[in-house]
Order: structure tokens, then sequence, then C-alpha cells
């Protein structure tokens, strides 16, 4: 663990340097909103973000990808891999809630046996830098979550703004390792470092108030059957994927197979369980036929099952289901709901 | 606004008490600044949380389909679009005319809450107020005024039915006039004007972003058909990935399925998560619409949709003879 300071000055210089030896992701403005994209200069950085539209976990886990091709012949089928070893890339400017994601996108992708190569591949090969959240939106609730808005979980080094210079925090060895490539750093003195804590502080007061969630999975096992409770939410739902396409844990997909007589290609895409398609089964029997269902497996999923299987809530906090639902469905409203009963 | 509010607020209370209906079907304050969020109301005492004011942009028609409502005697509070969207449900036989109770608002445009965030951003909107014309906005270290024109919708701009065309009582018993500029079939006509391929680069760069959550298929009041053609697997339609030309044909064939029946209430823009405005798609087919069959959507409920039925006097001059 090193912990150094940059002046913001030398920021392209710290990007240049990352763009000789890697792929960098980071924060772009593209058609009014925000979303993590490949950069070539220094200066299409948008780092005067809240957070992004779609979640960076695009970059690990795309809205399609092909999983192997193959063509058929008299001798019979022949199969191509699609897995390609990945270059290094670095994510930079990422949010605490996002890196967090990943950890538990990393436990999704490598449940039980079977390790999930295309994800894993993408995400070994990639350096996470970043950016505490010095200003968080009211419909940020990390911290209710266990997270913080200067979170290092999930995170290789952490930049925090302290206004005319970044604090540098690297967290693990390839953190380490990384910042003595860097040039411009200088080491952290006790008084910057204490402006880091007392920034923390200010922000953590400056936020939404924490929404009590604790013993939420027994709770919510209790309310499952509870007809009147989930209706209060699903009544005004459309049945729209934005909630869930758009959330940085939400991971299910669907697979399909695209083929003509002689080849094809078995590709993998975003699903969701807001569509009632994801749970038909070919008998035409549904088991979620109804909205009411499909939002409460999203809310059950995320706050009762993960706990379960993994030990950890499946959401952290960053507040995008709040803030793109077209109809203002807000999740707190189900915790709130929750405390009352 | 306010006083509206409060008429439309004791007229629903009044249809509920009467038991004229069973429930209402409105606008509440939403969670976030700016936003309204839809509110069921079956209870007499629950009407306070009704509001009405330039951020009530659902399309409410959109829950009146749901199966919940089928044996319901509904009110609902409508806009002008709204009230379109209600009578072309009438016309396709999906609503009976007997069963809602339309309690119509003269509407001054609603405002555009989406573009006005991403103005600000990164600066965040707490408090938002909003008077006759500006809208008043504060955040942790700013304060800003806008000037409420400048922000209308711009489906509100182009709205030439902003008071319901039908309608049980109109709150306030005042039309509206709107009187905005809007620049829609100029910015079509500029479209028209291009070469095809140009065109098609417009459209494949307006899709490109779609991450087909269908939000804007199930936030138009005129996509109610059970299956949807996109969620057909026997046989499979169409392709379901985000690759462009999947992309292009979900939109295109929805865009058909609304040809004649769109009411351009901008609910499918409005819902997009992604920004990607369809009015200029939507516009263009509602001008072929009116241009070869007369025919607007959403006046009158006795008249049956243009795509729906047929006369002898149908242009037809597209129908060529094999050579
Ligand atoms: S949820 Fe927390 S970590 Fe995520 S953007 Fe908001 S403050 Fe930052
Ligand atoms: S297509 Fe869009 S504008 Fe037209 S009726 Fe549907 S939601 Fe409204
Ligand atoms: S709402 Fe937007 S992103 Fe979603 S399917 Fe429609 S056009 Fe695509």
């Amino acid at each position: 663990m090193k912990e150094k300071i940059l002046p913001k000055e030398q920021l392209p210089q710290i990007l240049k340097t990352l763009l000789e030896s890697y792929k960098v992701f980071a924060p772009i403005k593209k058609n009014g909103f925000y979303v993590f994209g490949e950069i070539e200069t220094p200066d299409e950085i948008a780092l005067n973000y809240l957070n992004s539209k779609i979640p960076p976990k695009e970059i690990f886990y795309p809205r399609t990808e092909v999983l192997f091709t193959f063509t058929k012949s008299p001798q019979g089928i022949d199969i191509q891999e699609a897995i390609n070893p990945s270059e290094s890339r670095v994510i930079f400017g990422i949010r605490p809630c996002d890196a967090k994601s990943f950890t538990l996108l990393d436990k999704f992708f490598s449940y039980g046996k079977f390790k999930d190569p295309y994800y894993q591949t993408r995400r070994e090969n990639t350096l996470l830098i970043g950016l505490a959240c010095v200003n968080p939106r009211s419909t940020c609730f990390c911290t209710s979550i266990n997270g913080s808005p200067f979170g290092e979980e999930g995170l290789d080094i952490l930049f925090v703004d302290l206004g005319d210079k970044y604090f540098v925090k690297s967290l693990n060895l390839k953190g380490d390792e990384l910042l003595d490539q860097l040039p411009g750093l200088t080491p952290a003195s006790e008084k910057d470092r204490f402006n880091m804590t007392e920034l923390l502080k200010k922000v953590l007061a400056s936020m939404t108030p924490e929404i009590p969630i604790e013993n939420i999975n027994t709770k919510l096992e209790q309310l499952f059957d509870e007809e009147v409770f989930w209706d209060q939410f699903s009544q005004k739902c459309i049945g729209c994927a934005s909630c869930t396409f758009l959330c940085p844990t939400c991971t299910c997909f669907d697979v399909v197979d695209e083929e003509t007589s002689s080849s094809g290609k078995r590709i993998r895409l975003w699903d969701t369980c807001q569509f009632p398609l994801f749970t038909l089964h070919g008998s035409g029997h549904n088991p979620r036929p109804t909205k009411r269902q499909r939002l409460r497996q999203r809310v059950m999923h995320k706050f009762s099952y993960y706990p379960k299987t993994l030990d950890e809530i499946g959401c952290v906090g960053c507040g995008r289901c709040i803030i793109v639902c077209p109809v203002n469905q807000d999740i707190r409203e189900v915790f709130k709901a929750l405390q009352e009963t | 606004m306010e006083k509206l509010e409060k008429i439309m607020q004791d007229t629903a209370k009044h249809f509920l008490q009467e038991q004229k209906v069973d429930l209402i079907i409105g606008y509440k304050q939403g969670t976030i600044p700016l936003r309204t969020t839809p509110c069921f109301v079956t209870k007499p005492e629950d009407i306070s949380q009704l509001v009405w004011n330039v951020c009530c942009d659902h399309d409410l028609t959109n829950f009146l389909l749901q199966p919940e409502y089928k044996d319901k005697k509904v009110g609902i509070i409508v806009k002008g679009c709204d009230a379109r969207a209600l009578v072309v449900c009438m016309a396709e036989g999906q609503i009976e005319r007997k069963m809602v109770t339309i309690i119509g608002m003269p509407c001054p445009g609603m405002i555009d809450r989406k573009r006005i965030e991403s103005e600000l951003e990164p600066k965040e909107i707490l408090v938002a107020e909003i008077t006759e014309d500006q809208i008043h906005l504060k955040g942790k270290d700013f304060e800003q005024t806008l000037q409420k024109d400048d922000y209308i919708q711009a489906s509100c701009k182009s709205c030439r039915y902003n008071n319901p065309p039908v309608c049980d009582v109109l709150i306030g018993g005042q039309p509206i006039e709107l009187s905005f500029n809007d620049d829609l079939d100029e910015k079509l006509a500029e479209l028209e004007a291009k070469s095809p391929d140009e065109r098609w680069t417009y459209f494949t760069t307006l899709l490109s972003d779609c991450i087909r959550c269908y939000a804007c298929r199930n936030a138009c009041p005129l996509c109610y058909c059970k299956e949807c053609f996109v969620d057909q697997t026997q046989p499979q339609w169409v392709g379901k990935t985000t690759n462009i030309s999947d992309i292009m044909f979900y939109h295109m064939i929805r865009a058909f399925h609304v040809a004649g029946r769109c009411v351009e209430c901008g609910a499918c823009t409005r819902a997009c998560p992604m920004n990607i405005d369809l009015r200029l798609i939507t516009r263009k087919l509602q001008n072929i619409v009116k241009d070869r069959y007369g025919f607007e959507a959403g006046l009158d409920p006795n008249v049956p949709p243009p795509m729906g039925t047929h006369t002898m006097e149908d242009p037809q001059e597209f129908i060529t003879e094999p050579e």
C-alpha cells in the first residue's frame, strides 16, 4: 500500500503513460450522458461526472458477445472458440460502487466448479483505478449497503480529488507496481492524509441518510406471498429492462444460436427477469406470469437470494435503477415499506 | 395549476364517493425532483396524493389496458395526448367507453427534465420549484432559474391536441391554447432531402445505442399486444442481439405497427434510458397516413383506424403489376 500525491495538471501525463501500455477505458460524455469508453488521448476523459449511465460491467460482460462460431461440412461440425486472450486494460475513474460490483460479478462468473472464461480473461487482464465520490448523488445509497463513496473494494488504486491535487492510494501489489511506473507522483504527507479523512467525513455527512436494511432477507422471505405488499410497487411497473440492464450487479443472460445451413454462431446476450419470456417454459407454463412476481424476483434476488448463497447483498447502492426508471420506481421505497411491516 | 389540481382532486374524490369509479389512476409526487409517479387511488381519503403539474408526463392510458383493471370502472387523469391514446384503444376495441371515466386536463405542455438534468450534470438538482413561467432549481452549491418555455418537452412543442378531444369532464372547463415553436417537420424535411445512404446513416447512428430494454414499447399506450413480435419464439422473427441489424429490425417493425395509430405522446422517447429520440420516425409515419387517408389518430372513437380497414377509394398506386 502506497500513498502518493498527484498535482492535477499532471493527470494527462499519467494517462499518456497508461495509454502506452494499456487499453484505457474511462468516463466519456456521449449523447448527453456518461459512459465508459475506450480513450485514445487524455483529453477525451470526462472526470467531472456523477456516475455513468451504463455501468462498466459492459467492459467485461458485453451486451452481445459471440461465444463460438461453427461451420458444418460433410466431415462434421467444426467449432471455433471466440475467447481471445484480452489485451492489458485499465479502467480509469471508476466509482467505488461499480468497483465493488465487480467483486460480486467475480463470484457469479466463477460460482461452483465452472469458471466463465469469457468474463475471466477480460477481468484478469484489467487494472481498476477508482475515483472517490466527493459529490454523491442524492440517490446514492452505497453507505446503506456496506459501501462508501471512498470505498476500496475491488480496486487496485484509488484517486481522491483534494481540489488542486489527487490523493493516490495503491491497494494491493498490482496497484503498487503500477504506481511505480507512473510519473509525477510524490509521497503523501500526514497533512494530505488528514485532509482526505476530513473530506470523507464531509462527504458522508452530505449524503442522504442511511436506510436501515438489517434482517432484510428474513423479512423479505416472510413477505414472499404477501400480494398486497408487492402490488403497491408493481402496480406502476411497465416491465421494461432499464433497471436490470443498467444495474452493475445484474448478470442474467440468454444464449441463442444464429445459423445458416452451413455455419453459425452461439451468442450470449443480456437478459432480464423483468421480461415474461425469461421464465416461459417450453410447455407454455410461466411460473412468473405477472409483473408482481417479476418485480419481487428483482428484489428477492438481490436482497435475499444473494445474501443466502453468497453471503453478500447483490446491490451496491449506485441508484441507477432509481434514476433510469421511466415511472420512478424507487427501490428505497421498498426498504422503507419493509421497515414499516 | 394549483387551482386545477384542487378541482381535479375534488372531481376525482366525488367520482370515488359516488362509486362511479372503483379507482382513479393519476399522478403523485415522485421521489426525485421534477418527477411524478403514477398512482392508483381507491379510497376518497387518499385523494390528496394526486398532483397536477408540468411533470405529469407519463401516459397513464398504458395502465388501463392491464388485465387487473379489465372489469373495473376506472377514472383516469388524461392530458390531450393520453386522451387520444385512449380514443385509439377504444376505436380498436380494447377499452369499453362505459368502463372509463375520463378526467381531462387542459395541458400547458410538460417540461423536459431529462434535458435539464443532463445540461446540469455534474450538478444535481435537489429542490425544484415551478411557477407559471419559471423553474427554480437548487442543489448543493448552486441555484439557478430557467425559463419554463425553454424546457418544454419536444413532443409537447409539436402537440396539436393538448386539450383532450374526448373526455367526461374537462377540469377547469377552459381549454388552453399552446403556441410553441416546433421544428419537427423542418427536421423531417431535412432528413427527407437526404440521400438514402445518408438517411440510413441517420437511422443507424440514432439507434446504435439501443440496449433493447423495450422501455419504449412498454411505455407506449398503443403497444398493447399480449405477445409482441419480438417475444415470439416459435417462430422467432427477430434476432435478439444488439447488433445494428437486429436493433433496426425491432424499431422499423414497431414503427410500422404504430403507423396511423401513434398519437405522438412522446412516451417512447421519454422512457428511453439511452436518450434515443424516435419522434422523427413516428412523425413521418403519421404524416403519410394523414396525407393518404386524411386521418389523424385518436380523435374519434367511432372511426376505425385506417390500417385496420379499407375502402375501394384507398390510394393504391404503389401496388404495381408484375412486369
Ligand atoms: S453509490 Fe457511493 S460509490 Fe457509487 S456513485 Fe454513489 S457515492 Fe459513489
Ligand atoms: S409510438 Fe411513442 S409517441 Fe407514438 S403513441 Fe406510442 S409512445 Fe406515444
Ligand atoms: S427504450 Fe431506448 S434503449 Fe430501450 S429498447 Fe427503446 S430505444 Fe432501445
